[in-house]
């Protein structure tokens, strides 16, 4: 701690920069895969979803929060890019499940049956994760418009501006079906308690958290973290669970995946695979 | 109990482009109540267009002309030039014969800007 | 995207006598270039030819948004995924902005949006035919961003004066945003034409199996092809300019030159442009399998209507929970 606490106010301006402290270099790339990483699964679960949503007018507004959540995951593969960790393109198509640092809730299936065959999604799911995943995106941000990597930084306040759509439009979602038909509450009740076993992960900062702290990469810990978003969640929802919030499947900060995952990549990688030399 | 049909409530959607452009119609949406309508939106009419604000109006609370009103309510003969500077562009002539230009549009909007002292 | 087609199982409503005065009042606004408005008066056969019309584009726009959609996930790139998930996402709020149109024209039957879900469901509602062909391929995806977005265009630009003012109204923001389709296809088929063999193996073989649903996409050429043909009353109202041949011949000719420089070629060796007849020669598709297809006996036809059904019964809750009053937030 006390190493990267001198450090705090150490801004790094560049890559080159960045790349020159093999630790911080490290920190910071576990860093940006969480954030491109939690960024692509939603945004590939929300293109999933794209034709079969409740409503026409939805599905259009839907889709348009998956395009800016897809294209805030470009923007960090891009830095890692410039880090000279990989090409965008690669990292988000030809990554290994176990190279993944997405939260295992992130990358569940949208329901029974897949997008092309008997898709059985459940809209509940879908609000109750994205309401839970834009209120805990909120909070990362904030942590990280103040980075000591800058061109992080610049990054998250950018995303920070389009994203209050984001989080007003799950928040309306799951508040109006809160308060609807008893089906719509049990619902949405069934999906928060099966959330709340399995969420803690995406909370964590993995097995990195003290460097990524003590560097000055976000500006609160992962405690404080899951505070907010407690408190945040507990001032919309009129009753969680009881007790705390678990990680059912493991830590996906860490690389630990399930199925969902591997469905995942097989399917957004499948022209990728097909020829990996081409120019699509 | 409700009907899954009132589900789908006529809204009727505007928008301003710029802090200078008047409120536009765009479109009208289906949506189950005026928050659900608003959130709905801006995405489906203006994925691409500048919006500085939207409104939403329930399309049922609008008291809009009818078929009748349009074709008999919006004529009018075409005699009423004294309400338009058409009425007074002789003046033109008579102020260039006395060396001074026309107070046209174009000369009084550009009054905005008045020299410093 | 779309055409008009008549699958010639329709009847129309008998124009009714006692309505001249209206009648040639209504003719000679839309000769004058008029627009007509959802509440004025109209003849029977112009609401129901109307109905009939934009229900089926509006819907062809949702059905249509499934065969690309399912190549939305696959996209090769992070570019392509977002390219093709805006595309698709236009389709949908295509669909919505047609869907609205017909609505307030079936207002005085009493008939919503959920009729028109209810009629595609039970067939009585029927898609475009391009829309029941398999996407087996990412060149399909290309294809339909390309080509059958091209015979969209020629088709809904045919229709941009129409005498019907809130259709026109739509067709205005479709038209528009068509041009970013058109563009998007071409992108995609570009990188493929000037790709590996691979890519420009999948290019041609999609661009053979799409040939017969092209030339379909504008419909037979008159009723003898079929047994029936809806253009006369379209182009008596002004509300499409040209026949379904005409359109026909536009698209070969604006599109022939594009497919040719690419090094593509088509399934039919004796297409040609004759200079002294001054239009395409060419093979004619099945119109036997056309009305096929288009009865929902298409390749993809009831996996398209199936995907379609559950989305729709799937999220029958949601629709039932916010149709309570309006809650507070």
């Amino acid at each position: 701690m006390e190493r990267g606490e001198e450090k705090m106010s150490h801004v790094v301006e560049t890559a080159e920069l960045a790349k020159q402290d093999a630790t911080y270099l490290q920190a910071l790339t576990e860093l940006l895969f969480q954030l491109g990483d939690d960024d692509l699964l939603i945004a590939f679960r929300g293109s999933e979803w794209l034709g079969l949503a409740p409503h026409v007018e939805e599905d259009v507004a839907y889709s348009s929060i998956t395009q800016n959540t897809m294209g805030h995951a470009v923007m960090y593969y891009n830095l890692l890019e410039e880090l000279g960790i990989g090409k965008a393109d690669i990292l988000a198509h030809d990554r290994k499940p176990q190279e993944r640092r997405n939260g295992i809730y992130i990358e569940k299936r949208n329901g029974e049956g897949n997008y092309l065959d008997e898709p059985y999604y459940d809209w509940a799911l879908a609000v109750v994760r994205n309401y839970f995943y834009e209120t805990f995106k909120k909070i990362k941000l904030e942590a990280v418009a103040n980075s000591s990597y800058k061109p992080l930084a610049n990054v998250a306040r950018k995303v920070l501006m389009e994203h209050p759509y984001h989080l007003a439009h799950w928040k309306l979602w799951i508040k109006q079906l809160s308060n609807s038909t008893e089906e719509a509450k049990k619902r949405i009740q069934d999906r928060v308690k099966e959330a709340w076993e399995e969420f803690e992960d995406v909370l964590e900062l993995g097995k990195h958290a003290n460097d990524i702290r003590s560097f000055g990469l976000v500006s609160i810990g992962e405690e404080e973290m899951k505070d907010r978003w407690l408190d945040e969640v507990k001032s919309v929802l009129a009753d969680v669970p009881e007790g705390s919030l678990g990680k059912k499947y493991g830590n996906g900060r860490n690389g630990e995946h399930t199925q969902d995952l591997e469905q995942a990549i097989q399917t957004l990688a499948e022209v990728y695979n097909s020829d990996k030399t081409a120019a699509w | 109990m409700s009907k899954e049909s009132d589900f789908y409530q006529v809204y009727e959607v505007f928008s301003r482009r710029g802090n200078k452009a008047p409120m536009q119609h765009q479109f009208s949406l289906l949506a189950p109540n005026r928050e659900m309508a608003m959130i709905m939106a801006q995405e489906n009419f203006m994925r691409r267009e500048e919006v500085i604000d939207v409104w939403v109006v329930k399309q049922s609370d609008i008291r809009k002309m009818t078929s009748e009103e349009r074709q008999h309510m919006t004529n009018r003969i075409d005699n009423k030039e004294y309400r338009t500077t058409k009425g007074y562009g002789y003046l033109r002539q008579k102020w260039k014969e006395k060396e001074q230009g026309m107070l046209d549009e174009k000369e009084i909007m550009s009054w905005k800007e008045v020299k410093k002292r | 995207m779309y055409n008009y087609v008549e699958d010639g199982d329709s009847k129309t409503t008998a124009y009714v006598e006692h309505d001249k005065a209206k009648y040639d009042a209504f003719m000679a606004r839309i000769e004058a270039g008029e627009k007509i408005e959802a509440d004025d008066w109209m003849p029977e056969d112009y609401r129901m030819a109307l109905i009939k019309l934009i229900s089926m584009h509006g819907i062809s726009e949702i059905m249509g948004a499934l065969p690309e959609k399912e190549w939305v996930p696959k996209a090769p790139t992070l570019r392509r995924k977002l390219g093709i998930m805006a595309k698709v996402q236009d389709e949908m709020g295509h669909g919505q902005l047609l869907l609205r149109v017909a609505e307030d024209l079936m207002k005085p039957y009493g008939k919503t949006r959920e009729n028109l879900m209810e009629d595609l469901l039970n067939g009585d509602l029927k898609f475009h035919n391009v829309f029941h062909m398999p996407t087996k391929t990412w060149a399909d995806a290309g294809m339909v961003g390309w080509l059958v977005d091209g015979a969209a265009i020629i088709s809904q630009t045919n229709m941009l004066d129409a005498s019907y003012g809130p259709y026109q109204r739509a067709l205005q923001r479709i038209c528009q945003e068509e041009v970013f389709h058109a563009q998007h296809g071409e992108s995609i088929i570009m990188a493929l034409a000037e790709g590996n063999e691979y890519q420009r193996d999948i290019l041609q073989e999609s661009l053979n199996r799409w040939w017969p649903s092209l030339l379909m996409f504008f419909g037979p050429a008159s009723a003898e092809t079929t047994g029936s043909s809806k253009q006369d009353i379209m182009i008596k109202y002004k509300i499409r300019k040209s026949t379904n041949e005409e359109l026909r011949q536009a698209f070969l000719t604006k599109y022939m030159p594009r497919v040719f420089s690419l090094g593509l070629t088509v399934p039919d060796e004796t297409i040609r442009y004759d200079e002294e007849e001054e239009k395409w020669i060419y093979k004619q598709p099945n119109w036997d399998e056309f009305k096929q297809i288009i009865r929902n006996n298409g390749p993809r036809s009831k996996e398209r209507l199936r995907l379609r059904e559950i989305a729709y019964e799937n999220n029958r809750w949601v629709r039932q929970a916010l149709a309570t009053e309006p809650v507070s937030v």
